[in-house]
């Protein structure tokens, strides 16, 4: 840029401050420029401590490995003999999805539409009693105006959000893995763990739902008397109901594609057929499950994105 | 500035030999020729012509809707007319190349209604955006994020001149509404422009502030030689700053006077009724 | 004061909405998905000896072991040495995974976008301009779109698994595993922000004569990149998550470890393990807190 042609350089006004003395009034956060080094020193971290193998990956036994996956092992075994053909693909690919993969995918989806239903209800009462201007003594004020809040209830408050952050800290592949160990093989450990792994993100969301609410119409509800269950069921309920459902619609397409692998600890569902072909080393036959896994992500994200798009207008 | 190497139309009379000079002398002429804009079956403005010399101050006035905003908008060279023609500098904007364009864009100052700043950028960088019309993306980066001190200090003396000149490295957002609109003002002077157009530029701002702003747009544009065209809502701040009003009522220029000319009638007039004026409006682009 | 532009709005029923539909949706899927599954809430008491492992298992939520629970030979790391490398590398293949992740998820991010090309162009945009973005753009646009859906459609543990068997277990899979879905991940929020941060600002850019480049640069990045940050910090925390879950595929991580207790039945070693990770998922949850607090405030 030049600055040299500028007609108005304003060399008539004397500024108010030098300008490196401006600079070093400047407002700056000692937080965020933490953060930045913290984070710029731990991935410089990461890639040097030696941990990550990375000229161990490019040795040529790996190379071999790989051309042999790519080269045969991924190719439909039954069709490996045979010149390619595109209808023979199609056809295999059938086959397997009539055998075993549909079936999958179906109860994969199904779990994830159960684990949600659970979870959003599990949450939409945890968010209440998380909820610091719902659980406090005098409820439905603005965050900000609301007096002190009783230390019974800043107990309570607490307790809900440590038991949140409890459930969303684990992942769900730990949940499902613990739960297994305690029912048995059914569908009930996976859709348990999505559920509880889910109903902490919920209800933190909800809850932070809630709080931004506007506190007016929720108050005078309370000066009409109303008590505290009945402001619920009649202004908090209705009033964030659209973006409650838009965040469980929005968890639900990040459920089907945590579904999809939870069955490979030997839950029936798609993942199970990946850790099942996998074991016995079919990667024909793995690679196609994994793709119809991405298959129905796809769907359940599709599905997902309409509602949300239909709720949003609402 | 680059002078068009090509000759101006010669259907509309933007070519005034005598003119040229008066271009040198650093600020920008207007014209509108007859010029309409229409959105889908909307007319916005409708033939409106206007001549606006080196140097002038005009207030557009009028209701909401009125077409202020598609005026300015076809003064800036964003936006170009349905019918008729726009002149810069008396050149006919419709001839120009996108680059010519662009540079004429660069030299016109543009406040907005809402200032339209980077609210999470500090003050300096949103003032330096200034001259970004002018730079290449490395020159606009490299100004962006390793401002030169003689930008900086240029940016710092604009900013003393608005009268906010300690909030060179403030952020934007933690800002008041009047001293954004300063910061708008500040980055349309950062682009060394010839002229400023400003929509509307006090509607987001208390009564007090808004006659400061005004106040200091017309001293700068007087103090620096600029063209000064601004729509306003308060017709009272018009008669108070402005030489020359341009009354404007459903698209279409309803006066064109020196302020001490402009009867009270006729400006009761613009704002009363402008409902049924649009009906009308909209019964002649039917027809 | 009913006018008649009112009455379609009146003649609505009121009492089923999208939200209604939305809820009847999910309630008879749910139902049908029950069936489906053929559930019983009996499979939810546990068999006697789940009753016995659950006892056991929650007693060591109480009790998380200091020392290991069986004879180990000596000079073996204490196990909270264990963990703590265990927590290391956690923190290493996902900050590797993320960095990777961030870089792919921008560039991809940028063509996933339509802000850039799409949209009002005033008055002087270029033919070659116009051009790309009539037939270019649009292709490029759609291929990243369906690129980084493919991305994130397949699950960090199903790269993982596949790169097991492409290559054989090598940690810089682990790293590529991470990377891949978050990328995608990353990418597509990375574009909706970019689309839907307000315009006001790299209009006036363009108003003044900026390239399209430079607009986008300096008047559209801006605005989202706050909630850039704040998402990229956010998804640093699945990660770590994600880094963890790779363990029970051999990546030596906190489900590695958790895993082999697990198996060995120390519950209270598990139990270790479980806070640990919780920790590292808190501490980052509560930084990234104060810091959108920083940008939003």
């Amino acid at each position: 840029m030049k600055t040299g042609a500028v007609r108005h350089g304003f060399e008539d006004v004397r500024p108010l401050q030098a300008v490196p003395q401006l600079w070093k009034l400047r407002p700056r956060s000692r937080l965020v420029r933490f953060t930045l080094a913290a984070l710029a020193l731990l991935v410089v971290y990461a890639w040097c401590a030696g941990d990550i193998g990375f000229d161990e990956m490019f040795t040529a036994r790996r190379a071999q490995n790989f051309e042999r996956f790519v080269g045969t092992e991924i190719q439909p075994f039954e069709l490996r003999a045979e010149p390619f053909s595109l209808m023979r693909h199609v056809e295999w690919a059938w086959d397997l999805g009539v055998a075993r993969g549909f079936e999958g995918a179906l109860a994969t989806l199904a779990m994830s539409i159960l684990a949600m239903t659970l979870a959003a209800s599990a949450a939409s009462l945890l968010l209440l009693f998380a909820a610091r201007n719902v659980a406090t003594r005098d409820p439905f004020q603005s965050l900000e105006t609301a007096g002190a809040r009783g230390l019974s209830w800043r107990l309570v408050t607490a307790t809900t959000r440590a038991v949140l952050i409890f459930l969303r800290a684990i992942p769900e592949y730990i949940w499902a893995y613990v739960f297994l160990a305690l029912f048995g093989p059914s569908a009930w450990p996976a859709i348990l763990a999505l559920a509880l792994h889910n109903a902490g993100i919920l209800g933190k969301l909800g809850a932070e739902t809630v709080e931004n609410l506007e506190p007016r119409s929720l108050s005078a509800l309370r000066q009409l008397g109303a008590t505290r269950a009945k402001i619920v069921v009649a202004g908090l309920f209705p009033l964030s109901l659209s973006r409650y459902l838009l965040y469980v619609f929005y968890r639900f397409e990040t459920c089907v594609r945590e579904a999809t692998v939870l069955g490979m600890l030997g839950i029936v569902s798609l993942g199970y057929w990946i850790q099942e072909s996998r074991s016995r080393q079919f990667y024909d036959q793995m690679v196609f499950f994994v793709l119809l896994g991405a298959v129905i992500v796809f769907a359940a994200d599709l599905f997902s994105t309409f509602v949300r798009a239909r709720l949003r207008r609402a | 500035m680059t002078l068009s190497r090509k000759q101006p139309s010669t259907s509309v009379s933007c070519a005034d030999p005598d003119a040229w000079t008066r271009v040198v002398a650093g600020s920008a002429a207007f014209e509108l020729h007859s010029a309409s804009v229409r959105y889908d079956a909307r007319a916005a403005l409708l033939e409106a012509s206007l001549v606006v010399d080196p140097g002038e101050s005009v207030a557009l006035v009028g209701p909401s809707g009125a077409g202020k905003t598609t005026l300015l908008r076809l003064l800036n060279a964003s936006l170009t007319p349905s019918a008729g023609s726009v002149c810069v500098d008396y050149k006919n904007l419709a001839q120009l190349s996108p680059v010519e364009l662009r540079a004429v864009r660069a030299r016109i100052g543009f406040v907005h209604q809402d200032p339209s700043l980077v609210p999470n950028l500090r003050v300096s960088q949103n003032v330096i955006a200034g001259a970004l019309g002018r730079a290449s993306f490395f020159g606009s980066a490299r100004a962006m994020l390793w401002p030169r001190r003689t930008d900086l200090e240029r940016a710092a003396r604009i900013l003393t001149r608005v009268g906010i000149g300690d909030k060179l490295f403030q952020r934007t957002d933690r800002l008041s509404g009047g001293e954004r609109q300063r910061v708008a003002i500040a980055r349309a002077l950062f682009q060394d422009p010839s002229a400023l157009l400003a929509d509307e530029p006090v509607s987001s701002v208390d009564p007090a502030r808004a006659r400061d702003t005004v106040a200091l747009l017309c001293e700068l544009s007087r103090e620096r030689g600029l063209t000064l065209v601004v729509s306003i809502h308060d017709i009272a701040l018009a008669r108070e700053f402005f030489p020359r009003l341009v009354g404007l009522r459903a698209g279409r220029i309803v006066f064109d006077e020196r302020t001490q000319d402009v009867e009270a009638g006729a400006l009761t007039d613009l704002y009363a009724l402008a409902g049924l004026e649009r009906v009308e409006t909209a019964r002649e682009i039917e027809r | 004061m009913k006018s008649s532009a009112e009455l379609p709005l009146l003649a609505r029923p009121a009492w089923i909405g999208p939200r209604g539909t939305a809820i009847l949706l999910l309630t008879a899927a749910s139902i049908a998905a029950w069936f489906l599954l053929d559930l019983t809430p009996r499979a939810l008491i546990p068999h006697a000896g789940g009753i016995e492992v659950a006892k056991r298992f929650f007693a060591g939520a109480l009790q998380p072991a200091f020392e290991y629970e069986s004879e180990v030979p000596p000079g073996t790391r204490p196990i909270l040495v264990t963990v703590l490398e265990y927590a290391r590398r956690t923190v290493v293949f996902a900050t590797a995974g993320m960095s990777l992740a961030l870089v792919l998820g921008i560039v991809l991010g940028f063509f996933a976008s339509s802000a850039w090309w799409r949209g009002e162009h005033i008055g002087g945009a270029s033919r070659t301009g116009r051009f790309l973005a009539r037939t270019i753009w649009p292709f490029v646009w759609l291929c990243t779109r369906g690129l980084i859906t493919f991305m994130r459609s397949v699950h960090e543990l199903l790269w993982a698994v596949l790169f097991l068997a492409a290559f054989g277990l090598n940690t810089f899979g682990a790293v590529i595993a991470i990377a891949i879905p978050y990328a995608g991940t990353l990418a597509k929020i990375f574009s909706e922000m970019i689309d839907e941060a307000p315009r006001d600002s790299g209009l006036a850019l363009r108003q003044i004569g900026s390239s399209p480049i430079t607009v986008f640069a300096f008047g559209l990045l801006p605005r989202a990149l706050p909630d850039m940050c704040a998402y990229a910090f956010y998804r640093f925390e699945c990660a770590i998550r994600s880094s963890a879950v790779l363990g029970f595929f051999g990546f030596p991580t906190l489900g590695y470890g958790l895993a082999q207790a697990f198996e060995n039945l120390h519950y209270h070693e598990v139990w270790t393990y479980l806070y640990a990770l919780m920790a590292l998922v808190i501490v980052v949850e509560l930084w990234s807190g104060a810091v959108r607090a920083r940008f939003v405030a």
